[in-house]
């Protein structure tokens, strides 16, 4: 699997815009959307190895996004990036599936160094396989 | 011993006298305590005084008109008989010289043998006569029988002789006459055969009179004596005798019956009176009994009584005086502290809610403000990336610096959003076993190599004795970290940092961090628990670490506060539950 499939979920378009941007400044090939909906539907049609997943969207909860995206792709590591998360919400998300529960700001090199890691792992996973 | 001696004064003088806690002021439910006791105290001693005064009196009152009604009867009674004994003594002295007149005539009368026979049997048959004589129609006496030798005496303008020509009988007032002796006349007309009359004169020693009415004397304060319609005394009187014989009280206004008045005498005292006109059968005389008594006298064995009944009436009243004023001022006090820890409740209950909704305000604008911050974060992050990745700037250290300032202080806000998320939060909590003193010591080992540069000593000392506390570890942990932290922000390099601990009461336990630094001073000491509040400089301090740390102990149902004095150091005391309340745990 190449490290180059992210799926970013944030209803802040242009957050969303500049993050894919910075990712694709590191090699990292990114697609966007702004809603839970179409996050669920390009899931769907498409093959993500890693979603960075916003709480509070438009239309639905962040973590109905994840519970389906788990329930499609289960070999999908999802990283929750939320603007205001509670302990309730790391627990909830972690319960769900959720590789990762990061605040904003998040420091790129951070984030970068995480999704490495799952990567990583992953791979380490597969050759115990 | 000594819990009842530290009582006795609050009795005397009880919390709510020295109350001067302004701030809880609004939420007493009486304004002013020490005027709820006095009205208190005033109502009790009213309701269960006044009956008692006013029952007192009423008693006091029919006690002595009954008094008054008694002795007006019983010295009416002796005035009666005392009437009826003198009036008797006059009466009979008439009928024997009646008899006398009747038994014989004229003519032997005047023989003076006869006449001395006469005298002899009167003596003998009633005694206290002096003389006997027999006086003509002119007035000249022309027979005499007795001591002296009054023969042919006028006596045609004596007053007794002139009323005896009236009523046929006279009974004389008494007086000295020319022999200055007190004696009374009694003196009967009869009439001759040729028409003419004469009279048959007799003359009475008062002494038996005097006998007569000293017998009916009762008691040291009653005096019983004979006056004339003039007020002259006619016996003596044991008190009332004024110049020249004269009465010196009141006479009472004419009455055909015995009769009782109260009156005073010449000193105010009052007194009762007991009169009688006396008048004979035969012939009216111008005495007047009287019969005196001292009230004060007759009314001695009640004012002893009503002594009694004073002294114990007022023992009553001094005993209940002293029982309302104890149970008011235990009551009052009661109610003042229930009232004072209910007020202190909601000063209490008012801060949280302060506190509380200044949280969700900081809640509420750190969700705003994160958003635009991680899209600076990121803007600010590509501009640098464009610097840094693409090599084309990579030199341009002024720029990049620029750009990493901006990213640092996007890190602050974060940070500072952060906190304002955690003090508004509620979390859950978890309780488990936990040994102060490892964890106190994993927290100071945080500070081990700070402490070490900067030549702070730090003492621990978390006794054996100190059980296990079941409390949420992270929080505890949190809030000795801060505490800590706080701390070490406090002192100057080479002063010293103290962390005990001890038990309050078998179920709480006390934690005590102390440092010698700045201290705090007074005005800040009730802020410094407020969120945003703090003394370091700008950009230093969020003021949101103390606010934390208060959140976090009220979360584990402890208590903390501090004491300080400026220059000399600050101490934080934390008092935790040994073992969190059963519903909190998760």
């Amino acid at each position: 699997m190449k490290l180059s499939d992210i799926l970013i979920v944030d209803d802040e378009r242009r957050y969303a815009d500049m993050l894919a941007r910075r990712l694709a400044l590191r090699g990292l090939t990114c697609k966007v959307c702004y809603d839970g909906h179409t996050a669920i539907d390009v899931v769907g049609q498409e093959h993500f190895p890693m979603v960075l997943l916003d709480l509070r969207l438009p239309d639905i909860y962040g973590t109905d996004v994840l519970m389906q995206i788990k329930a499609f792709r289960p070999d999908t590591a999802v990283i929750i990036l939320t603007g205001h998360g509670t302990e309730k919400d790391r627990e909830q998300c972690m319960a769900r599936g959720a590789h990762s529960f990061m605040n904003k700001p998040v420091d790129i090199d951070r984030l970068v160094a995480i999704m490495t890691g799952i990567k990583e792992g992953d791979r380490r996973d597969r050759r115990i396989e | 011993m000594t819990d009842a001696l530290n009582k006795f004064p609050g009795v005397m003088w009880p919390r709510f006298h020295r109350n001067n806690d302004e701030h809880l002021n609004p939420y007493y439910t009486f304004q002013d305590y020490r005027q709820t006791w006095g009205m208190t105290i005033f109502i009790l001693m009213t309701t269960a005084l006044l009956p008692l005064i006013v029952m007192t009196l009423i008693y006091y009152q029919l006690i002595e008109t009954s008094i008054n009604t008694e002795s007006l009867l019983r010295t009416e009674r002796l005035a009666s008989n005392a009437r009826r004994a003198v009036t008797f003594f006059l009466e009979e002295r008439l009928a024997a010289l009646t008899f006398t007149v009747n038994e014989m005539d004229y003519d032997q009368l005047t023989k003076p043998e006869s006449l001395a026979e006469v005298l002899r049997n009167l003596k003998l048959g009633f005694g206290g006569l002096t003389d006997l004589s027999v006086i003509a129609e002119t007035g000249t006496q022309v027979a005499y029988a007795g001591p002296f030798n009054l023969e042919g005496k006028d006596y045609s303008h004596q007053p007794w002789f002139m009323e005896c020509q009236q009523h046929n009988a006279c009974v004389s007032e008494i007086f000295s006459g020319y022999r200055d002796v007190p004696h009374i006349v009694v003196a009967v007309k009869s009439m001759r055969p040729d028409g003419r009359f004469f009279v048959l004169r007799a003359t009475l020693e008062t002494e038996r009179l005097i006998q007569t009415l000293s017998s009916y004397k009762t008691g040291e304060h009653a005096d019983i004596f004979l006056v004339n319609r003039n007020g002259l005394l006619q016996t003596p009187s044991q008190f009332y005798e004024g110049e020249s014989h004269q009465v010196d009280i009141s006479l009472p206004a004419y009455s055909d019956r015995t009769k009782a008045v109260i009156s005073t005498d010449r000193n105010g005292q009052p007194i009762l009176i007991g009169y009688a006109f006396i008048e004979t059968a035969m012939a009216p005389t111008s005495f007047i009994l009287m019969v005196v008594k001292q009230k004060a006298g007759m009314m001695k064995v009640w004012l002893d009584l009503r002594s009694n009944i004073n002294w114990f009436f007022g023992i009553s009243a001094v005993i209940i005086a002293i029982v309302i004023t104890l149970t008011s001022t235990v009551m009052v006090n009661q109610i003042f502290h229930a009232d004072r820890l209910k007020a202190e409740t909601m000063v209490a209950a008012e801060r949280n809610c302060q506190l509380a909704s200044i949280g969700q305000l900081a809640a509420g604008v750190a969700h705003e403000i994160n958003n635009p911050l991680a899209l600076i974060n990121e803007t600010a992050g590509y501009v640098k990336d464009l610097f840094t990745l693409k090599h084309q700037y990579k030199e341009d250290t002024e720029l990049v610096e620029h750009i990493d300032s901006i990213i640092d202080a996007v890190a602050r806000c974060g940070t500072i959003t952060r906190q304002l998320l955690g003090f508004a939060r509620h979390f859950d909590v978890h309780a488990q076993p936990i040994n102060l003193n490892d964890m106190v010591t994993d927290v100071i080992n945080f500070h081990k190599k700070e402490a070490e540069y900067r030549n702070i000593k730090i003492h621990v000392d978390i006794p054996e004795t100190i059980p296990l506390i079941e409390t949420d570890r992270g929080k505890l942990q949190q809030i000795i970290l801060n505490l800590v932290n706080n701390a070490f922000q406090a002192i100057d390099n080479g002063c010293s940092l103290g962390v005990w601990a001890e038990m309050e009461d078998p179920e709480h336990v006390r934690l005590f961090i102390r440092d010698n630094g700045c201290g705090i001073s007074e005005d800040h000491l009730n802020k410094i628990f407020e969120p945003f509040f703090t003394t370091k400089k700008e950009g230093k301090g969020t003021g949101l670490g103390l606010s934390i740390t208060y959140g976090l102990v009220k979360k584990l149902h402890g208590n903390i506060t501090v004491q300080s004095r400026t220059g000399q150091g600050t101490t934080f005391v934390v008092t935790l539950p040994v073992q969190l309340k059963e519903e909190t745990r998760v």
